[in-house]
């Protein structure tokens, strides 16, 4: 096996498309950017995410509260789908690669590893909080016009932990579990 | 290369392409619904308005705010269309075996692979929007039937997408490099 240098890419020799690629952030970036993306989900959920108002009146709204309004309008499927693609996908995605990330660097052999990539590389396509990002930011110029709206700090802890999860992804080589068999080789030694 | 595993690669072959195309199909049909029932209604005093995805579209762009107008208008209208077009142009070009060249038909997938997530657009916006604009009875946004119809969609065109293997369109062609 032969690691892949910060920047440095594999690509397949029938259809040129990447691998692999070794993360320009370097080797630490994946671990690093999905712990702060568990960090910075607390706030995002329970600071105001964006008060909307009109004529001295004001509202305060959490991330989730068009979810929660959804439900109660029987709308209980697009609830749930929301919420998870939103909210609570992406920071299991983001748990998964940290746990996969801290038993490499333990060189733990533990299957719950393999499990947890096989996991996080199948929830990959439906963690997207960076299209709700794009969301709120349709909506708030959308509303700008109507009424007075005030981003939350919230929001942008949001927006923030999705950067962060990005970048996190990306670092992270999703196409080639071949990297992963490290975990498993120290008594055999590398081979490369 | 163990005899088992050839008959296990055709028969998840098969599978791949025909899950791919009655998800894709699916998709297609519930596409329809998506785009005519409303799925937003809003309520200011002395405004109600009932919208679909392509007539809330229209008033953004009537209010001046092209840019966001032309953001949904990709997300929600273009996207769903473009992907279950490609998806089924990749399945007609797979249905007697691997394709004569490959390549440009696995650039195609890799760009659907892409652009899928973004048409959930409406569906966080729709979302956003009613748990926000409810402020003292001014105004309220719902959220309707349109929207469950067209998220069902998007979820569809994803797992099709999903199913697609791409592998299949390079089975029994000789590698290009030894």
């Amino acid at each position: 096996m032969i690691p892949l240098q910060p920047g440095e890419k594999a690509l397949c020799s029938r259809c040129d498309s990447i691998l692999a690629q070794g993360s320009r952030l370097g080797t630490h970036a994946t671990l690093v950017f999905s712990l702060t993306t568990l960090a910075l989900a607390i706030p995002a959920m329970t600071l105001p995410f964006v008060s909307a108002g009109k004529f001295g009146e004001e509202r305060v709204s959490l991330l989730f509260t068009g979810v929660a309004s959804l439900w109660n309008n029987g709308m209980r499927a697009v609830a749930v789908l929301v919420f998870l693609l939103g909210g609570l996908l992406p920071i299991l995605l983001a748990a998964l690669l940290a746990t996969v990330e801290i038993n490499r660097r333990l060189r733990r052999t533990w299957v719950g590893s393999d499990y947890a990539f096989r996991l996080a590389r199948s929830l990959e396509p439906w963690a997207i909080p960076e299209v709700q990002v794009l969301a709120v930011f349709v909506a708030l110029i959308k509303l700008g016009s109507l009424v007075t709206v005030t981003i939350g700090l919230g929001c942008w802890c949001y927006c923030a932990m999705t950067v962060s999860l990005l970048i996190s992804q990306r670092s992270f080589g999703f196409d080639a579990p071949g990297l992963l068999a490290a975990n498993h080789e120290p008594e055999h030694g590398l081979s490369s | 290369m163990k005899p088992g595993s050839v008959a296990s690669l055709v028969r998840w072959r098969l599978r791949s392409t025909s899950t791919a195309a009655a998800l894709a199909v699916t998709a297609g049909i519930l596409l329809v619904p998506a785009n005519l029932l409303p799925v937003l209604t809003t309520e200011t005093p002395g405004r109600y308005r009932t919208d679909t995805i392509f007539s809330g579209t229209v008033e953004l762009w009537r209010h001046g705010l092209w840019a966001i107008a032309l953001i949904v208008f990709v997300a929600s209208l273009l996207i769903p269309f473009l992907k279950l077009a490609g998806l089924g142009w990749l399945l007609w070009q797979t249905r007697h075996g691997p394709p004569r060249d490959p390549r440009p038909l696995t650039r195609i997938y890799a760009t659907l692979d892409f652009i899928g997530r973004w048409s959930m657009l409406d569906v966080f916006l729709a979302a956003f929007l009613t748990g926000l604009v409810q402020f003292g009875g001014l105004s309220t946004v719902v959220a309707r039937g349109g929207i469950v119809a067209f998220s069902a969609a998007v979820v569809l065109t994803v797992l099709a997408t999903r199913a697609f293997d791409p592998r299949i369109l390079w089975q029994a062609n000789p590698p290009a490099t030894p």
